[in-house]
């Protein structure tokens, strides 16, 4: 073995907030882009683009008729159908369940933590980085799918894709800020519950579809209040929940629901990373 | 003699007969489990339905005036289909970690090096979860369907629906198995029994969701096949004689139900193994 | 006798633990431990589930004190990340990002530290020379071997070039080459000016690295300083004494002569002797040999006088 190193030139100084975040977020999105979530991630996504590729094939081949209540649509309703019922339901909570509980408590089932914890960086950029690293990879991955989707299902029928345009843009972005708002949410929920799962679900399919088929101020507790309020498209009738959802359902203004998914996203992580410099994580012997 | 042997002794008692070990991992799981008290509210919670229902069938009962409150057999099918969100929270909470927990410290090795078969195993896991099923879903179906007779101080309503015994225990054992071999098949797939909770939730959302979408973009019921739940619940309105909700032939959901314990069946004999081959 | 009367004069200590207790429910993990321990290269001891690795973790800020305090290099650990720079610590855990390379790991990690992306490459080169994983750093951590893990493990804990450097149970894993070869790093930088904290089980590697040791069990501390010094006030236990020599019978008439002497036997050519006050014995021991009354003495040695003996003594 060769003899001990000469003394390394010890760093100017140490790492900024942002500047530790970065250096984190570049340390984990490798390692989430290519981990087996991946798989679970690549599914979901790719689920609707092969769903509408079926239909748009079925549609060219004259063998499916896509039909809302009965009478036949054009694509931009389906592709409404899709962010509706696909991607704001059930794609933007699941991946927020699904990476934001796991940022920490992955860290530590692994017991790589420590190495992380013990670095001369705030615990709360370790954090922060991480989440980043889950904005960018989901943002990367769903964002296209809907592009993909909205470009197979629009033009079913006539569909103006130039007329429809800025409704993509605008469900790309309200997509993109529910994924950042529902990470953060369970970012919260997984630094500081012990469950964070179960809680997670519990709120993402309990709670919130329970909450809005009910009037009242109740709703306000929930994510998917405001997002759907800025969905540019009608929502779908598929039933007694959502006839009950759409005729007791208030819609808040575009800047009331913007700033409110701020403050519940910039709210979580602050908390966030608040729970993170005060508990300590033991560690499974 | 004076000096007695301090060293190891071999066990001279009685054993049990072989087969009888999946009681053993099946006890000490549900102790396990129990110890905890989260878990113990839990399953508190998931029989508030079982009194509110009780209270109804009482008041039912007992005063003319609430006789709209009366159970008949869709008052059990819905109850059991209400109970389906705790079997669902009750399978992630428990069922998440059975076997993965055991790869992730290499307990399955020590396992199945002991005179225990692979199925015992699995039977052992299997009855954990299976157990706090059956105590939110039958059991409590049952007590309910012993409490209307009690209150109602008859037999009439036993009498007329017969088969109610049956249809509530086998739809009961379809939701229990259902949940329970895919559970443990997902369970054996990973050691991060996080990842396995999210798989199990992705699939029986992902499958309800996209059935959603088929269904308001083609109007047509005869696909829900595809959804895990909606299968579960065509075959809950046959089982207890309704109308089906779906269009679906019940035969093709029951297929469906089958196919699903089959496939996980097939992956638990995959990767219940005590060494992983490397090919 | 404490541990900091080894250290230097002017030496601060580097861990002070005051009231120190950690439980975990209702496990006690670490029980009203009070020490300071020096600079220098230190070894806590212990048997499994002692302490040492809560100790451990209460000293690199990872856990929070129940009760009492700790500090290190004179400031409280928890939540205090400035004092990283200076603290080093491999972990006993064999957990990593195992689809990263042992380069890329230990660069990611002096980035943490506040390495530029050039500096971060070529100190993760310079440790993993240190331990001998040069050759193997572009291959992906989960395909190392046991002992490979091991030493990338140690190459992160040294890259920074900290002051201190607390290793939990740094042999685990490794081959006897591999053993020996870390235990002179781990004394080469003790003499380059670290300090170094090691924990382990396995006696003769604490004694091959170090005299001056922490004995830890069931949560307390049973001991601290010189190992031999240890020894000699372990009052309760008689020391043992091996002498190799031409007439054993000769020398055991004239050492029973003397109530200091508990017991005597025989063995080929050699007489063990155990005594109560062994100073006093070594001295009579001394003239009697220079004496030529009892033939020649041509052998002496205490075979107790080691950690193994006062491991035994303290914790059984």
């Amino acid at each position: 073995m060769a003899d001990p190193a000469p003394p390394a030139v010890a760093p100017p100084r140490a790492p900024s907030f942002v500047e530790a975040s970065l250096r984190v977020f570049d340390l984990t999105l490798g390692q989430m882009l290519w981990s087996r979530r991946t798989i679970f991630l690549a599914l979901v996504v790719g689920a609707p683009v092969a769903l509408a590729a079926l239909f748009k094939a079925l549609e060219a081949a004259g063998l499916a008729g896509i039909r809302v209540s009965g009478t036949r649509v054009a694509g931009p309703m389906v592709f409404g159908i899709f962010i509706w019922v696909l991607y704001l339901r059930f794609i933007i909570p699941v991946l927020g369940v699904f990476y934001g509980t796991s940022l920490i408590a992955d860290e530590v089932e692994e017991k790589t933590i420590t190495y992380l914890f013990t670095r001369p960086i705030a615990r709360a950029a370790v954090l922060g980085g991480k989440y980043l690293a889950y904005l960018v990879c989901t943002v990367l991955v769903v964002l296209p799918s809907v592009v993909l989707v909205y470009l197979l299902m629009v033009p079913i029928r006539g569909g103006g894709m130039a007329s429809s345009f800025p409704s993509l843009v605008i469900d790309l972005g309200l997509l993109g800020a529910g994924l950042a708002v529902y990470g953060a949410f369970f970012t919260l929920i997984g630094a500081w519950l012990k469950h964070p799962l179960i809680t997670g679900l519990v709120f993402a399919f309990g709670w919130e579809p329970g909450v809005l088929m009910i009037p009242g101020y109740l709703r306000k507790f929930t994510i998917a209040y405001y997002l759907q309020a800025l969905v540019p498209q009608g929502m779908p009738q598929e039933g007694v929940a959502s006839l009950l959802q759409s005729v007791f359902r208030d819609v808040p203004s575009t800047w009331v629901c913007l700033l409110s998914l701020a403050v519940i996203g910039i709210g979580s992580l602050v908390v966030a990373g608040w729970v993170v410099e005060k508990r300590e994580y033991v560690l499974e012997q | 003699m004076p000096i007695h042997d301090q060293s190891y002794r071999r066990y001279a008692g009685a054993r049990e007969q072989l087969g009888n070990a999946w009681l053993v991992i099946a006890g000490s799981g549900i102790r396990g489990i129990i110890r905890k008290r989260r878990f113990l509210g839990l399953l508190l919670f998931a029989w508030m339905p079982f009194f509110v229902r009780a209270i109804q069938i009482y008041l039912a009962a007992n005063f003319p005036t609430m006789s709209m409150l009366a159970a008949t057999a869709e008052t059990f099918r819905e109850f059991l289909e209400q109970q389906g969100l705790f079997v669902f929270l009750i399978t992630v909470w428990v069922g998440a970690g059975l076997i993965a927990n055991d790869k992730r410290v290499n307990a399955l090795q020590i396992y199945l090096s002991k005179p225990l078969t692979r199925i015992e195993y699995v039977a052992g896991k299997l009855a954990i979860l299976a157990v706090f099923l059956l105590l939110v879903t039958w059991v409590p179906a049952m007590l309910l369907l012993l409490l209307q007779m009690l209150f109602a101080g008859s037999f009439a309503f036993v009498r007329a629906n017969l088969f109610l015994f049956p249809a509530i225990t086998v739809f009961s054992l379809l939701q229990v198995l259902l949940a329970s071999f895919t559970m443990l098949a997902l369970s054996s797939l990973t050691k991060s029994s996080r990842y396995v909770g999210i798989l199990y939730a992705g699939a029986v959302f992902f499958t309800d969701a996209v059935y959603g979408v088929v269904y308001s973009v083609t109007d047509n019921s005869s696909l829900s096949w595809m959804s895990f739940p909606a299968n579960l619940r065509q075959l809950g309105d046959v089982v207890f004689r309704l109308r089906p909700r779906y269009e679906t032939p019940w035969i093709v959901s029951l297929m469906v139900v089958a196919a699903l314990i089959g496939v996980s069946m097939l992956v638990l004999e995959r990767r219940v193994r005590g060494v992983e081959v490397v090919a | 006798m404490t541990l900091a009367a080894f250290a230097p004069a002017a030496a601060a200590p580097i861990v002070e633990a005051t009231a120190l207790s950690k439980w975990y429910g209702q496990v006690i993990g670490l029980n009203d431990v009070t020490v300071s321990v020096p600079p220098g290269v230190t070894g806590l001891l212990g048997p499994n589930g002692a302490g040492k690795s809560t100790f451990m973790r209460l000293m690199t800020g990872q856990l929070k004190p129940s009760k009492g305090s700790i500090r290190v290099l004179g400031e409280p650990i928890w939540g205090n990340p400035r004092l990283y720079f200076r603290i080093g610590f491999c972990p006993d855990q064999d957990a990593f990002y195992d689809r990263m390379t042992g380069l890329d790991w230990l660069a990611a990690l002096l980035r943490l530290n506040g390495y530029g992306e050039q500096q971060a490459g070529e100190a993760a080169r310079r440790a993993l020379e240190t331990v001998d994983l040069l050759d193997a750093s572009g291959k992906k951590i989960g395909g190392y071997s046991k002992g490979m893990r091991q030493r990338v493990k140690l190459a992160q804990a040294i890259a920074h070039d900290p002051d201190v450097l607390i290793l939990d149970e740094p042999l685990s894993g490794m081959d006897p080459i591999a053993r020996r070869r870390t235990i002179r790093l781990i004394k080469d930088w003790g003499r380059a000016g670290k300090s170094i904290l090691v924990s382990s089980h396995i006696l003769h590697e604490i004694e091959a690295m170090t005299p001056t040791i922490l004995l830890i069990h069931n949560g307390r501390i049973l001991a601290e300083g010189n190992v031999h010094q240890i020894r000699d006030l372990i009052d309760e236990h008689p020391h043992t004494v091996y002498i190799k020599g031409a007439d054993p019978r000769a020398l055991a008439r004239r050492f029973l002569a003397h109530d200091d002497v508990l017991s005597l036997k025989f063995e080929d050519g050699a007489v063990i002797v155990e005594t109560a006050r062994p100073d006093a014995f070594y001295a009579r021991l001394t003239d009697l040999a220079a004496s030529g009354e009892v033939g020649a003495v041509d052998e002496v040695t205490s075979p107790d006088d080691n950690l193994q003996a006062v491991f035994k003594y303290l914790v059984k």
